[in-house]
């Protein structure tokens, strides 16, 4: 069903407006990964550079939507699905900001890395990159599409996520202990696995927020329950 | 809730003084299904000629809470006020349809004094009222001696207490004197206010109590609502949708006579069941 515009043609702009800064938020974060990551895979420190300078716009994105977040709290006082879209959009914006950091220090990470002879294990982030890029780009999904099943099936994800990382991190430890000489290399892929998993986390959250403005519904720490 | 049938006038009997009423109130609370009811409307339907104002509506009221009954104009938010203690008779060529339960009897039974039960439910109008030619003291207790009450002790003591719970007494209590309509808006009402609970009711509506008063007085009313629903059951009509969600514990919300929702106020403002009541509440209704 289609939604009925505002009596108050303002208050749709104002809206409008919050929420075209939110997905402007979204692709410049996906692009910063996306960014960081080739900068790592392909050894490309221009990449790493153009990530990490993609921080700043973000940065100044999540202020703007913050600003208008609370001038549209002020002027309209938005109830029911318009404050839940308003609050949702000021805590998704967070989020990405933070997501942009973790992109950054990839990106600080990969020029690092970029400074020495390939490790055969960054094959161990791949996946994980790969999975973590996935869960982010279906938040963002159920986030404009208000979708509350694909927002739902994102949380479990994370748990994936979290297990890449673990194997990741056990196998780079022992390769620290089996070849000391590479330890720096070893730890700047520990944490980037890190920061992949933690680029999951924000998304998880994205997700909980998107069902949250969909739905009312608040989805967040509920105990996990194995599928049967 | 009390369980004196409405025939009988309660006994006018001294209230207790304001902190001891404040602090024997409980604190109200979002979900109180434990609390009795006030009222319960069943199948109410209202014409005005032949015109029907209110259609079949069916709702349960919680006592010691706060109702809002909010919908756009001509809905029938005040008539269905009205209805409670029965003030829309005033309108001439009324008719009911349904029932009215309050103390376990049909407020619409035959045998029902609608005096009484006005005096049990009382009322505050959108336009404050006081009586132009009383004094601040006359008005407030105005209803007390036309019930007869005569000691001077007594309704001394009701004055004061009635302007306290009113939180009046303070601005009031070197000028009881002077007539009421020398106060400022925002006062008059909260002089009305006082005026209503003198009589000691059990129920209070709130025909849009502070529609024509300015913020500050607005949140001096909206104030003094919630302290009193810890002694009264009060049910406020508003056209204020912040206010309805400030003030009450429970909205109604009703639009062409008919009731669409009625559930907890942060239900309603946060996640409404109908999309009759989402689009009127976000200013989406055509």
């Amino acid at each position: 069903m289609v939604t009925p515009k505002h009596i108050l043609g303002t208050f749709d702009e104002a809206l409008a407006s919050l929420r075209n800064n939110v997905l402007m938020m979204a692709g410049l974060t996906e692009r910063s990964l996306d960014r960081a990551m080739k900068g790592l895979f392909q050894r490309d420190d221009d990449l790493c550079a153009n990530a990490i300078a993609d921080d700043e716009e973000i940065d100044q994105l999540e202020k703007q939507i913050d600003k208008d977040g609370v001038d549209v709290l002020m002027r309209f006082q938005p109830l029911a699905s318009d404050l839940r879209r308003v609050v949702s959009a000021m805590k998704l914006s967070s989020n990405l900001e933070r997501m942009a950091d973790q992109a950054t220090n990839i990106a600080r990470r990969a020029r690092k890395l970029n400074q020495h002879p390939p490790l055969p294990e960054l094959e161990l982030i791949a996946p994980m990159h790969a999975h973590a890029m996935s869960m982010f780009k279906d938040s963002i999904d159920a986030y404009v599409r208000e979708d509350v099943q694909l927002g739902r099936a994102v949380v479990p994800r994370d748990e994936k996520l979290d297990e890449l990382n673990r194997v990741a991190s056990r196998r780079l430890i022992q390769r620290m202990a089996e070849d000391p000489d590479q330890l720096r290399g070893y730890l700047n892929l520990m944490f980037i696995a890190r920061h992949l998993e933690r680029v999951g986390d924000h998304a998880t959250n994205i997700a909980e927020d998107a069902v949250y403005a969909a739905a009312a519904e608040d989805i967040r720490h509920q105990p996990f329950v194995a599928s049967a | 809730m009390e369980s004196a049938a409405i025939i009988d006038p309660p006994m006018i009997t001294p209230v207790s003084s304001p902190q001891q009423q404040v602090a024997s109130g409980s604190e109200p609370t979002a979900a109180a299904p434990e609390r009795p009811p006030a009222f319960e409307v069943e199948r109410l339907s209202i014409f005005y000629g032949e015109k029907k104002a209110i259609e079949n509506v069916t709702l349960t009221i919680p006592s010691k809470m706060i109702t809002a009954i909010i919908g756009p104009s001509g809905c029938g938010k005040s008539t269905l006020l009205r209805s409670l203690n029965r003030m829309h008779e005033l309108v001439p060529q009324t008719r009911i349809e349904g029932k009215v339960v309050f103390a376990g009897e049909d407020i619409y039974a035959p045998h029902i004094d609608p005096v009484v039960v006005r005096r049990r439910i009382g009322m505050v109008f959108q336009k404050s009222n006081p009586f132009p030619t009383m004094s601040i003291a006359e008005n407030v207790l105005v209803g007390l001696k036309l019930n007869g009450v005569r000691d001077r002790a007594f309704l001394r003591e009701r004055l004061e207490q009635s302007l306290r719970m009113a939180a009046l007494w303070d601005e009031v209590k070197n000028d009881l004197h002077k007539p009421g309509i020398s106060l400022s808006g925002g006062q008059q009402q909260r002089l009305c206010i006082a005026r209503a609970i003198a009589v000691e009711p059990e129920v209070l509506l709130m025909d849009e109590p502070a529609s024509a008063l300015d913020p500050i007085a607005t949140a001096k009313i909206e104030e003094l609502i919630h302290e009193l629903s810890s002694n009264y059951t009060v049910v406020i009509v508003t056209h204020n949708m912040q206010q309805a969600g400030r003030c009450s514990d429970y909205t109604a919300f009703l639009y062409l006579g008919r009731l669409i929702e009625f559930a907890s106020t942060t239900k309603i403002f946060t996640n409404p069941s109908e999309r009759q009541t989402e689009d009127y509440i976000t200013g989406r209704f055509g």
